[in-house]
């Protein structure tokens, strides 16, 4: 009330009473969810570095990120300088012993044993609602050396034993079902094992590869790179042998999950979990999702009574939105493979989502010879091979076929403990082949 | 250096298909699989028919190349010509008559070495050129080497890439030719050779990158045509504030001479003002004879401060500002805000949490409201406080000793810009028998006649009248002199010279009253560099004794002798020679400052390494050596003032202010907030006043003041409702201590100054051009802030009246070219940086559509979205002259949206 003018204080406090309903809404707390954190503003905002401006090479650019250079080395200089004094004055001696007994006394804060809960509400920047599994919720504080960009709703903290004040966050709270997806070894096959593909190859190298390694052709493009690929094409072309060799060939976080695996037993799971696995993918990035066998969630969308099937569209609908969808995805491709692109439902591939739908044929004569080349090149040929004959026929027959013909002579010639396969146990294999490949389909059964 | 990532494209191409089996063999040797490796090894050797016939045919020519039958020679190059050209390839691999030429490469160099001379060694030295860009590492530059070996007219002739390399490889030669002083001629000829194809190829940036590296962008003028010059001079624009010393000035006046060959006369005149050049300015000015661009070009001259006489009346009068009142009344009546507001409601008390009956020193807050008062009601003409009816009960009167001045001077401020009018209120006081009052009345006049100018020079003619500058009374002579000194700020009079250099070099005065000539002359010769000003400062100086250079008026000796070299650069080195010799501590603290002011705006990292080098010294201070550490203080405002204007370098200090306030001594931690908030002014980011609120809490009850007042500078005229919500709980946080009552007021009345309609930031047109008054008045508040406790906290509040100069509308006003206001819709919306991108990208986001006038706030920029008009500035800010086009049956503007 300090500021009220002397001279007409009686009218204004007749004002004040007036305009005593004005309502301002309080200042919303500073901090929100984590992902509100990332996207900046904030006082930790302050600490992140500039970015630059243009994308394309050029000597702006350069000169931009030198001057960020130069900048945080006087920085480093600067604290490296300034800890150098600290130390010399300071009778303790040493950074680290210093920060030892800080950590000590952290620990001695945080007591011993701690319990787990769940953070369900922020109240303010230092209390919060927990909730225990034990059931009750308490209205608890937040010891202030938590890190607080860590805390959001629904995750896990740990609590004090005695006045359960929140001590710490356990971060990991993604489904460990998510870890098991990403690709700790890199899969043996390369590029060099698969017969032809070029065409293939080339444009998922442009469209996954090529966006994460130089992001900058395109921008001065003046284009968006594409952000997901399908394969498609008939059983046996490839479509995952492509995928694993990508895999084997990219150094970014290669994460695999296929359609059936986002069916959950329970409501909502399949949908999390499809979350979740974008989530980690943006984590990571650059990363490449491979979703192979899309066809189990991406069916077309129809009236359905039973909840099973709508909760496979559900989880369907949520990777639309994973997609393309209100969030940018940053640097996450995504690769999907599936044999049967026409029961796709539309919206899963149209561009924007899927980019690029690279099909796969069954190969023609010059590819064939290369996979026969492929496969053959390890085993004992006798001299009368001659695989032009199985080349040239005009059989219908997928990668997957001749990799059968070929393992097929191997038997044959194995059962007759030969040491070499000859021309006659690839013809009998290639006729068992096609024999069970007809037999497999049951058309005219019931015609 | 550019080029190196260039080069890794390039690289990247050939990494892709040669390296490959090279990385699979790493992998394989980490031990997968055994086997595998003899797949691999056989890679190679799988390559379709066509591939093999290619490499065979190769393979041919390169043998009857190496026979020696010469009549072979032509056709077989022209062959191999013709393969490499035609063959396309994805862009992740090479092309493949490269790669299969690729083992021959050496044979095919030493061969070219027995060959004659002749007109087919120089078409094998054409394709081993383009062999070369493939297969040399870094260091041998062959492309180069054969290129120059093979002079052609086509350089575009191999495509882009291949341009691409050998711009690459002529900058690495370049600079190592130029080190050993060697012949560089043949390499100039080269790049000018390439400039065509790249400007030719939507390439500008290319262009300019390769003119840059060999150190002569000014030949690029001849080559630009009227689609690329713009997009090229945005480029090197850009490029400025990264460059060194000789560089940018060379850089600036060749965009210049662009803007100037394609008549883009405002854009010129924007880059000259920039330059800080007089002579470019008349030149430009005088380019024109069409009224209405000539008087467009009067309104950016007036904006960037510089002095320029013509006969013209009308001109004259765009020139001097003399309608910018009348304009900003004109704003205030379409904005609906013209009424006048009290401080009260700005400060919404019954917002604040009343914290029951609090005895506050009720001077010190009338003083505040006074203040409070003028800031919020600036430039309207009117107030509910001072202008009363009835002068007796005016507010002036419920003010004591030094508040009454304060009092009076606001008048100033609330008629600024109106000369006549306000000159009119303040004769009043004028002739007050309260000597108080009547210095108030001497600045009041001063603060009117800021930022305007008159034929008559009312300012000048008052104020050195017998008994105002030459008054006996100490505060009416200091008074005077401070309003001249805001009057008169930019202008180099040289009659004002005369008047207060003998004040100046009078050391039987106070040391204050020559400290304000010495600020005063400072404000008005800023940036000049002139010598004799400065001789005298130095001179003024050395003449005071030890004792009185420790007290807090000497600080302003050094800042009216630092503002002088505002901009300058190098051209204070003579200066800060001197200043060597002059006694401790105040000789050090001088040359922190006028090292910092030199390079006010160009973001040098020298310079603000050696500044921040000073902050990590630490003193032991006792009582007699007190004052020692002050030059640190100035060393953390020069790291604001050299980095602001160039955004990295700025976002990076506000980093190192952190260090700063983790690491620094008192003095250190007490300017920081200060210098964030210059950094800022009047641009509310978050993440700043979210910082600066973690200050006003510090236990150093002075860095808590002084991040209150560097939350109101970094809020200035911006009404931003957070901020206003923070200061109210800092009000009533420090309800029981008046001294930081008092600035959190000062901070709300900055916050809506001039009702949310003016701005403090030193950046103008498009935060290109640095105006030098601005950055003065606004330095000169913070110096006072240093001791803010015995200054402005103390009985010298009115020295925040140096904000004057400082406040400019942030208003767009369209006019016709008759100066009549004319209503246009513009789309308003947040800037983009556009340069270097591709196509035509949109220049602001997130726009909203208005009618003229609008509020501009910082970052923002507006456009045009009639068709019918054409503006005459390139940006629009401020007062632009807009001109009708000439009806055509179709629009010749092509608009992107």
């Amino acid at each position: 009330m300090g500021g009220a003018p002397g001279g007409d204080s009686s009218k204004d406090q007749k004002d004040q009473k007036k305009d005593k309903p004005k309502y301002e809404p309080p200042p919303p707390t500073t901090r929100v969810g984590r992902k509100k954190k990332r996207m900046g503003g904030g006082p930790d905002a302050a600490n992140k570095l500039p970015t630059v401006f243009p994308n394309a090479r050029c000597k702006l650019k350069l000169l931009r990120m030198d001057r960020i250079k130069d900048h945080l080395m006087l920085e480093d200089a600067f604290v490296t300088n300034e800890e150098r004094c600290r130390a010399s004055k300071g009778e303790k001696g040493g950074l680290e012993q210093r920060q030892e007994e800080e950590r000590g006394r952290v620990d001695d804060m945080r007591g011993s044993p701690m319990g787990v809960g769940t953070l369900e509400e922020m109240i303010d920047d230092d209390h919060a609602i927990v909730s225990s599994t034990t059931g009750p919720e308490y209205y608890v504080s937040i010891m202030s050396f938590v890190d607080k960009d860590l805390l959001e709703p629904g995750c896990s903290v740990l609590l004090h034993h005695k006045t359960v004040s929140i001590v710490g966050v356990l971060t990991d709270d993604s489904d460990p079902l998510i870890s098991v997806m990403k690709l700790e070894k890199a899969p043996t096959e390369s590029y060099a094992d698969i017969g032809g593909l070029e065409q293939q190859i080339q444009e998922v190298r442009e469209s996954v590869e090529l966006p994460l390694l130089h992001p900058e052709l395109y921008e001065e493009m003046g284009i968006k790179p594409p952000k997901g690929v399908i394969l498609y094409g008939s059983p046996g072309t490839g479509k995952t042998l492509l995928a694993k060799a990508v895999a084997n060939q990219t150094s970014a976080t290669f994460l695999r999950i296929v359609g059936s695996e986002l069916i959950q037993k329970y409501l909502g799971d399949g949908p999390r979990l499809c979350r979740q696995i974008f989530q980690v993918a943006a984590e990571h990035a650059p990363s490449i999702v491979f979703i192979d066998e899309i066809d189990a969630i991406g069916t077309k969308r129809y009236d359905s009574t039973s909840g099973g099937e709508r909760e496979v569209q559900r989880t369907m609908l949520e990777l639309l939105n994973q997609l393309d969808g209100f969030d940018d995805r940053g640097d996450v491709k995504v690769i999907m493979a599936t044999n049967k692109i026409e029961t796709l439902d539309p919206a899963l591939i149209r561009p924007g989502r899927i980019d690029r739908k690279i099909l796969f044929e069954n190969p023609d004569q010059v590819t064939k010879r290369k996979i026969f080349a492929l496969h053959t090149s390890k085993m004992s040929l006798s001299d009368d091979v001659d695989l032009d004959e199985f080349i040239n026929q005009k059989d219908d027959l997928s990668g997957a076929d001749i990799k059968a013909i070929c393992t097929e002579a191997g038997l044959l010639a194995l059962r007759e403990r030969r040491m070499r396969v000859q021309m006659q146990d690839f013809r009998s294999a290639r006729e068992r082949v096609l024999k069970t490949k007809t037999e497999g389909e049951p058309e005219g059964l019931y015609l | 250096m550019a080029k190196d990532d260039k080069s890794t494209t390039v690289d990247k191409g050939k990494g892709k298909s040669v390296d490959t089996p090279a990385k699979d063999k790493a992998s394989n040797a980490k031990g997968t699989n055994g086997d595998k490796k003899d797949k691999k090894d056989e890679v190679p050797e799988e390559l379709s028919e066509e591939d093999q016939q290619l490499k065979s045919d190769l393979e041919m020519l390169v043998q009857r190349l190496e026979e020696g039958k010469k009549e072979l020679y032509k056709p077989s190059l022209d062959q191999i010509r013709e393969f490499i050209r035609t063959s396309t390839s994805s862009m992740t691999a090479v092309p493949k008559p490269l790669k299969f030429l690729r083992p021959h490469y050496d044979t095919l160099t030493a061969l070219f070495e027995k060959w004659e001379e002749g007109e087919d060694k120089v078409a094998f030295a054409d394709i081993l050129s383009v062999l070369g860009m493939t297969y040399s590492d870094e260091n041998r530059l062959d492309s180069l080497k054969y290129r120059l070996l093979a002079p052609t007219k086509d350089p575009g002739a191999w495509g882009h890439e291949y341009v691409r390399h050998l711009a690459l490889e002529i900058g690495t030669d370049f600079a190592k030719k130029q080190s050993n002083d060697e012949d560089t001629k043949h390499l100039h000829d080269l790049a000018l050779s390439l400039v065509p194809f790249f400007l030719k190829h939507n390439a500008e940036a290319d262009a300019a990158d390769l003119l840059f590296e060999i150190d002569s962008i000014a030949d690029i003028v001849p080559f630009l045509d009227e689609n690329t010059y713009a997009r090229v001079c945005l480029y090197m624009v850009s490029m400025v504030p990264l460059l060194s010393i000789p560089d940018d000035i060379t850089t600036l006046r060749t965009a210049h001479t662009i803007y100037r060959k394609y008549d883009q006369l405002a854009q010129a005149m924007t880059l000259a003002i920039r330059l800080n050049d007089v002579e470019l300015v008349q030149e430009d000015f005088d380019a024109t004879s069409d009224p209405a661009l000539k008087k467009q070009l009067a309104f950016l001259i007036a904006r960037g401060g510089i002095r320029i006489e013509t006969d013209d009346e009308n001109i004259a009068e765009c020139l001097n500002n003399s309608r910018l009142s009348e304009h900003f009344l004109a704003l205030g009546k379409e904005l609906n805000i013209l009424d006048p507001k009290t401080p009260e409601d700005i400060y919404k008390s019954h917002l604040e949490n009343a914290r029951g009956p609090v005895s506050v020193d009720s001077a010190k807050q009338n003083l505040a409201n006074s203040f409070v008062n003028s800031f919020i009601n600036a430039g309207f003409t009117n107030d509910k406080l001072m202008l009363t009816e009835d002068d007796s009960n005016s507010w002036v009167y419920k003010n004591k000793d030094a508040g009454m001045l304060s009092a009076t001077a606001s008048i100033g401020m609330i008629h600024q810009w109106n000369v006549d009018v306000g000159l009119g209120v303040i004769f009043r006081f004028m002739e007050s028998q309260d000597n108080n009052i009547k210095a108030g009345a001497a600045l009041a006049v001063g603060i009117v006649n800021s930022g305007v100018r008159s034929e008559t020079d009312p300012a000048l003619a008052l104020l050195s009248d017998e008994q105002y500058l030459h008054s006996k009374v100490p505060q009416i002579k200091k008074m005077s002199i401070m309003g001249l000194g805001l009057a008169y700020a930019g202008s180099q009079g040289e009659g004002l010279r005369e008047l207060l250099v003998p004040i100046l070099a009078d050391s039987s005065l106070e040391l204050d009253i020559s400290a304000m000539a010495a600020l005063a002359l400072g404000m008005i010769f800023v940036g000049s560099g002139d010598g004799d000003v400065a001789g005298v400062i130095l001179q003024a100086i050395t003449e005071r004794d030890e004792a009185q250079l420790k007290t807090k008026w000497s600080q302003f000796l050094s800042l009216g002798l630092a503002l002088l070299y505002v901009g300058r650069q190098e051209d204070a080195d003579a200066t800060l020679e001197v200043l060597k010799a002059i006694p401790q501590p105040i000789g050090k603290a001088t040359s922190v400052l006028v090292d910092a002011c030199a390079y006010a705006g160009t973001g040098n990292v020298m310079k603000y390494q050696s500044l921040l080098v000073l902050c990590n010294k630490h003193h032991d201070l006792e009582e007699e050596n007190k004052g020692e550490d002050l030059y640190q203080a100035y060393a953390v405002l020069g790291m604001a003032v050299i980095t602001m204007g160039e955004d990295i370098g700025a976002e990076m200090a506000l980093r190192a202010f952190g260090h700063l306030m983790h690491y620094g001594d008192p003095i250190i931690r007490k300017m920081v907030p200060l210098a964030m908030g210059f950094l800022n002014a009047s641009n509310p980011q978050m993440k700043v006043y979210d910082t600066l609120s973690r200050y006003s809490h510090d236990n150093d009850i002075d860095v808590a003041v002084n991040a209150v007042f560097a939350m109101g500078l970094v809020g200035a005229g911006s009404n931003n409702a957070r901020l206003a919500q923070l200061l109210r709980q800092l009000a009533s946080y420090y309800h029981r201590d008046p001294n930081a009552l008092f600035m959190v007021r000062i901070a709300q009345g900055l916050l809506h100054m001039g009702k949310g309609t003016l701005n403090i930031n030193p950046f103008h047109s498009e935060r290109s051009v640095m105006s030098r008054v601005s950055v003065a008045s606004l330095l000169t508040v913070l110096v006072s802030l240093t001791e803010a406790r015995s200054l402005v906290l103390d009985q010298h509040h009115y020295l925040l009246y140096f904000l004057a100069p400082a406040m400019h509308p942030r208003f767009l006003i369209t006019l016709d070219e008759d100066m009549k206001p004319l209503p246009a819709s513009v789309r308003v919306g947040q800037a983009v940086d556009v340069v270097g991108q591709a196509g035509r990208p949109k220049t602001i986001t997130g726009w909203q559509t208005h009618n003229t006038p609008v509020l501009l706030s910082y970052g923002e920029r507006a456009e045009l979205e009639d068709e019918e008009y054409i503006a005459l500035s390139h940006t629009l800010e401020g007062l632009v002259v807009l001109k009708v086009i000439q009806p055509f049956p179709f629009s010749f503007r092509l608009s992107p949206y």
